[in-house]
Formats: structure tokens, C-alpha cells, sequence
């Protein structure tokens, strides 16, 4: 087994990994403080997509430097979906819930199909085709810069749930709802706010993976699914382990590629997902620190 | 991309009014009576590029039939398309066939994606409906049928075949691939062959490898590396392939795939001569050509391609380009439009068209010589129901179109190879 080999597929799998982190980062804030799934997170992922891709190419911004106005026009979204829809369903049971966001899934997946019709697309950057060689062994810019802004993403959520006052009030809803309410908390707007910056974090993650992998409307389901076997991992409701999981489910499908055959690699990552639910069901940082 | 989305919206307008039109209930029909066919192509899902690059070739092949007259010897009876979508799920096959097959379809089409063309299969045997497979390459979707049938499990074989088998494909790659490095004079040793692990991409594969340990060329298949289709990300396989020092990448591909691996082998800046493909989509279609640019220069395939010297093809091309908003006339729309010719031949010299069995005696007795594709000879069906006269060209992404290149009878330019360094 070529070392060089295992060292850039270590190295191609974390920097991949930070794009998973801010996808996973959103579904599990939402999780943790609604304990609402939201099933439409792959979808929403897939129209930050396509907004990049529109903005890209209608008015020449380089996803890059673009992602913030996908993630202001998600979260716009989302807080839309949290006022008109989620709300109404809160105290319902569980299936409701699933119901309803498969139902949002599918509406926007079909969305898409029409609006920007079936074929894979993807969006050009000007660093699409920029590599460093550090000797044999080389990285990708885009996947680095995508690395560094979804860091500094997840930072900057964490900075906002930690120490601002809107961001404790986010965690104060979410440990206790009847509590919360007592004080004179508007729950039902810190909600929405976290639907909102949920999404916004899932549409960035999508502009940043735009130049990187091709997309088409059905994209949506495989990224939803991937970042529910993260989150699970990880913990629901955990924001540290949204990352973390994030990192180890990428270097787990780059090392599978490495050292399995490379279509085996999806095995690595969900076998390390039933692993953690045998040993530690509550995934690795489970406990709501939201 | 603003013009290319109009013309997309207009395209999807005028195939979504084509088959509103063609779905009318019959009451609404002054013509009367015609006969069914159920065409099957995926039209949403990651392969809708060329599926509706089939239905489109099927519903203009059926209007230049209908306008000639139909059917003629059964009294001008006209055909109709019963339209169906698979959304590129292989499941969809049988459900979407079932469903024609309920409304009236009495000859199936399809279905492109060999998964959900295999599935198609058991609706045609079970309900005994011919089906003509315009696309679809591998060898057990009619290998098996003739097995069944020559073993006495099943009476009659429905299924057949107008398109190069993935053994076929095989054989006409390998042989290709010898006769360009001579062309050519030079002499690479080390292909890495590179594959989508679905079924279309693994019995390619296979087919390949097969033809290649037959013939025992000069040139070595020195590792097979799948990728899970569709792929996130295919670094890790482009690195794998590097490490091996290929002197050409042998890539079977999807549109979606093609997307990742050819930008990633410019990346990481592999050193090869080419790259030379053994025959799958996403290397040639308009929508890849526009999404790839120069990427894809200097790309070979070997596809199963329109006969451009042939004036008619010409002229349906430009047909083709009006109607679909400015896409090419290629494989996909080509076959299926051949596949309905096919199929109204048939129709003529079938002694009842009510009879299921009649229209296969007549379907087996085939021996048609006005396809508009490159063939090796007439369409004709062998004992496994396959077309042997179907064969594939070489073709090349030159000056950002592709091109015939090989054999030397069907090439319009002369082949680059080994490509321009960078």
C-alpha cells in the first residue's frame, strides 16, 4: 500500500470533511433545539446549489466570494418554512413531522427539476482548477478554501449560540420550552431564527461544494441521507459533534477508497455508523449542548 | 446558460405538448384506431439527458412514419406512443411498462438504463408483448430470455435486441483500441480501466475484459478501479490510477461521473496519452460538452454513432437540432429513432397484428436495410436476439464537437492521437 496514497486520501477526506461539518452543523441545530428532523436538508443543501450556480453564472460571482447571499437567501427560507409550516405541526407526533418534511423535500427537489431541468451541472470558480504540490502529493484549493470558510462558519455559530444574547436565548428554548416562555421568550421567533440559521448553514455548505462536485435535483436525498449518518454519529444536538462526525465520515469514505475498492467506500463510513450505535447510542458527543 | 435554459423550457413545452397530444383518449381521435407502442426513457433522474434524447428521436421517427403513410399493408394504420418515465430508477421499468401495457400498449421501446430495461423484460414474457430494446447493452437482458426459452421454461422469446450487446462492445473496443496505437505508431502498455459499478458500467467492464483476455493485444489491462455511481468525489480513484503510471485511462462512464473524473485527471495532472473510452454516456453530449469544455478535447469513445455520410442522416440531424432546442442528433436519439423504423417494418410483414406471436415470427425474420445509424450489415436478430450488425464507432471530442474518427470507412476527420501535451 503506497504511503503517498494513504496520506492524500487522508488529506482529500478532512478537507472534504469540513463541507460535511457545516452541513451536518445545521441539521443538528435544528434538531437540538426543535427536535424537529428535517428531512428536506439535503434539498435545501441542493438549492444553495443552484443559487451559487445562478449567480455564478447570471452575474459573474464566484461561489466563493458568493456563499453569504445563499446562505441570507436560506435562512430566509427556512424561517419561512419554520413560521408557515413546522410551527403548526411542533406538538404533533413524530410522523407528522416526517410527514411534513418529506413533503417540503419533495416539493423543492421537484422545484428544481423544473426550474433548472434534470441534467448534472456544476458551477465553474476560478479556483476549480488551482492545485498545490507539496512534492508528491497535492491539494486541491478549492476543497482547502471550502475547508477554511466552513471552519470559520462553524466558529461564527458557535461565537452566536455562545455569546450573543439571541444565541442564548436559541439554547434557553431549547433546554426548556415552558421556561423559556415564563421569562417572556417569543419562542415561536427563536425558533424560526433557528430554522433560519440551520438553513443558512446548509445553503453555504452548498455554494462552497458547487465547483466541487457535479449536482442535479435528485442530489438532494444521498445528502440528506449523509448527513443524518453524521449527525447520528456525531450525536443529534450536538454542535461539536456535528463536526467531528463530519470530519470522521470523510476520511472514513477516503480511506474505504483507499484501501478497499473505491466503490466499497460508502461501507466504511455507515459501518462506522453502526459501530458507534452499538458502543455509544447516543453517538460520540451526545448530549443536547446546544 | 440563459439561452440554453429557454430552449431547454421550450423543448421540455413541446415534448410535455407532444405527449399531452399523443396521451388524448381516443374519443378526441377523429384517425380511429392505432397501434401502441409503449416507449419507455428516463426522463428525469441523473440519466435524463439522453433519455429524452430518445423519446424525442422515437416521437419524430413515429411522425416522419405516420406522415409517409403508417402502416401501410394494414391499411395506413397509424402509430402512437404511449409515453412513459422511468426517473432513471431501474424499478420504474416494470411499473411504467405494466402501466402502458394496461392502457393498450401492444409493442414495448426502451428503456436505455439496462436496469430498468431488465426489468421491463419479465412484463414483456409474462404479459407476451413484444419489445424492441432500442438501448441498452447488457448481455443478459436477452441472454437470458433465449436461455429460458432454449432450456423450455418459456414458450416464445419477446425480447429483442437493435444495439451492440456489452460482449459486442467489448469486441469492438478492443479491436479499436489495437488498430488507432498502429494508426497512430505508437505503443502504450499500461490502460487502467475505470468503471461506474452499475449495471451498465460493470457488464461493460466485463465485456471488455473478456474481449481483451481473448485477443491478447500488445497493450495490458494493468487494474480495474469501480467508483459507487452517482460520485461525490473521485480523487481518491484518480489518485489510485495515477500511482500506476497508466499510459492510457480506459473511463465507462455516467453524465454525472464524467463530470467529476475528467476535471480531477487534469488536477492531478496524470500523464497519459489518452483517454480512451470502451463505450458509455457522458463523454459526447451536448449538455456534457457544455459543462466540461476543454476538458473533454481529445476525448475518445467507442459509442454506437449516427452514419453522417448517409444524406438522410444529415438532414434528420438538423431536424433533430431545430426540435430539441439546439442538441445534437447522437447514439441515443439515433437508436430509438432506427428502433421505430424497425418496428414499422415489422408491423408490415406481420401476418396479424393482433397476435403476439405473429408479430415475434415476423420480428425474427427480420432483414432491414434503412437504419440511419452505422451498422456492420442489415438489421437482422441472432438466436440470442441481438442485433451482431450493430456495432460502435470511434469518435472524438475535436473543436468542442465529436467526430467519427475510426474505422477508416466511417471517418469524417483523421484521428489526434496521442493528445497535445498541455
Amino acid at each position: 500500500m503506497d504511503p503517498t496514497l494513504v496520506v492524500q486520501g487522508l488529506l482529500s477526506g478532512v478537507l472534504f470533511g469540513g463541507v460535511y461539518s457545516l452541513m451536518a452543523v445545521g441539521l443538528t441545530l435544528i434538531f437540538g433545539v426543535m427536535r424537529v428532523v428535517n428531512f428536506a436538508h439535503g434539498d435545501m443543501m441542493v438549492w444553495g446549489m443552484y443559487l451559487a450556480f445562478m449567480l455564478a453564472s447570471r452575474a459573474g460571482v464566484d461561489p466563493y466570494v458568493g456563499f453569504g447571499v445563499c446562505a441570507a437567501a436560506l435562512f430566509l427560507l427556512g424561517f419561512a418554512v419554520q413560521r408557515a409550516l413546522v410551527d403548526r405541526i411542533l406538538d404533533a407526533p413524530h410522523e407528522m413531522q416526517i410527514l411534513l418534511m418529506l413533503g417540503v423535500a419533495l416539493v423543492l427537489e421537484n422545484l428544481a427539476l423544473v426550474a433548472f431541468g434534470p441534467e448534472p451541472t456544476r458551477v465553474r470558480s476560478a479556483l476549480s482548477s488551482a492545485t498545490i504540490w507539496l512534492g508528491p502529493i497535492f491539494v486541491d484549493v478549492a476543497r482547502l478554501v471550502a475547508f477554511g470558510v466552513a471552519c470559520v462558519l462553524t466558529l461564527a455559530l458557535y461565537l452566536f449560540l455562545f455569546r450573543t444574547d439571541l444565541g442564548r436565548t436559541v439554547r434557553a428554548a431549547a433546554d426548556n420550552t415552558y421556561g423559556a416562555r415564563v421569562i417572556g421568550t417569543d419562542v415561536r421567533r427563536v425558533y424560526a431564527v433557528a430554522f433560519g440559521v440551520g438553513a443558512a448553514c446548509v445553503g453555504a455548505a452548498g455554494a462552497l461544494v458547487a465547483p466541487i462536485i457535479p449536482f442535479q435535483p435528485p442530489t438532494g436525498l444521498s445528502l440528506s441521507v449523509t448527513s443524518f449518518n453524521i449527525v447520528i454519529i456525531g450525536g443529534m444536538g450536538s454542535l461539536l459533534g456535528a463536526f467531528v462526525g463530519g470530519l470522521l465520515v470523510s476520511v472514513a469514505e477516503s480511506l474505504g477508497a483507499v484501501f478497499l475498492k473505491p466503490s466499497l467506500k460508502e461501507l466504511f463510513s455507515f459501518s462506522l455508523l453502526i459501530l458507534i450505535l452499538l458502543a455509544r447510542p447516543a453517538g460520540l458527543f451526545g448530549r443536547r449542548t446546544s | 446558460m440563459a439561452n440554453t435554459r429557454l430552449n431547454r423550457r421550450a423543448f421540455l413545452r413541446s415534448t410535455a405538448a407532444g405527449a399531452a397530444v399523443l396521451g388524448f383518449p381516443l374519443p378526441l381521435r377523429a384517425q380511429g384506431k392505432t397501434f401502441k407502442i409503449g416507449a419507455i426513457h428516463p426522463q428525469t433522474g441523473p440519466l435524463a439527458e439522453p433519455g429524452q434524447a430518445c423519446r424525442l428521436g422515437a416521437l419524430m421517427a413515429v411522425d416522419a412514419v405516420n406522415a409517409a403513410g403508417g402502416i401501410k399493408s394494414k391499411g395506413g394504420l397509424k402509430l402512437e406512443l404511449l409515453l412513459g418515465d422511468t426517473q432513471t430508477k431501474p424499478e420504474n421499468g416494470r411499473v411504467e411498462a405494466e402501466r402502458v401495457v394496461n392502457q393498450g400498449a401492444q409493442m414495448l421501446l426502451g428503456s436505455f438504463d439496462s436496469g430498468s430495461t431488465n426489468a421491463m423484460v419479465s412484463v414483456a414474457q409474462q404479459k407476451r408483448v413484444p419489445f424492441l430494446v432500442d438501448i441498452a447493452a447488457a448481455d443478459p437482458i436477452t441472454a437470458n430470455v433465449a436461455k429460458s426459452v432454449r432450456e423450455g421454461q418459456q414458450k416464445v422469446q419477446y425480447v429483442y435486441r437493435n444495439f451492440p450487446t456489452g460482449s459486442g462492445f467489448g469486441r469492438n473496443a478492443v479491436q479499436y483500441f489495437t488498430e488507432i496505437f498502429k494508426e497512430a505508431g505508437v505503443s502504450p502498455k499500461r490502460v487502467v480501466l475505470m468503471h461506474a459499478n452499475d449495471l451498465f458500467g460493470t457488464n461493460q467492464m466485463r465485456g471488455f475484459k473478456a474481449a481483451w483476455e481473448a485477443a491478447k493485444p500488445s497493450w495490458e489491462i494493468v487494474e480495474i478501479i469501480p467508483w459507487p455511481e452517482p460520485p461525490s468525489d473521485l480523487s481518491t480513484e484518480v489518485s489510485r490510477a495515477k500511482a500506476l503510471k497508466p499510459d492510457i485511462i480506459a473511463p465507462i462512464t455516467r453524465p454525472a461521473s464524467a463530470q467529476l473524473l475528467l476535471p480531477e485527471i487534469r488536477k492531478q495532472r496524470v500523464e497519459i496519452m489518452g483517454i480512451v473510452g470502451p463505450g458509455s454516456p457522458g463523454l459526447y453530449e451536448a449538455g456534457q460538452l457544455a459543462v466540461l469544455k476543454e476538458d473533454l478535447e481529445y476525448v475518445l469513445t467507442s459509442v454506437p454513432w449516427p452514419d453522417f455520410k448517409n444524406p438522410k442522416t444529415k438532414a434528420l440531424a438538423t431536424e433533430y437540432q431545430r426540435r430539441s432546442g439546439g442538441k445534437t442528433f447522437d447514439t441515443n436519439s439515433g437508436y430509438s429513432y432506427d428502433a421505430i423504423f424497425v418496428i414499422a417494418d415489422i408491423l408490415e410483414r406481420a401476418a396479424s397484428l393482433d397476435d403476439p406471436d405473429a408479430i415475434v415470427e415476423a420480428m425474427r425474420k427480420t432483414n432491414y436495410t434503412g437504419g440511419l445509424m452505422q451498422y456492420g450489415g442489415p438489421i437482422l436478430f441472432n438466436e440470442a436476439g441481438d442485433n451482431p450488425n450493430a456495432i460502435a464507432t470511434m469518435i472524438q471530442i475535436l473543436g468542442q464537437k465529436p467526430i467519427a474518427v475510426w474505422p477508416k470507412a466511417a471517418a469524417l476527420q483523421k484521428l489526434v492521437f496521442p493528445r497535445p501535451r498541455a
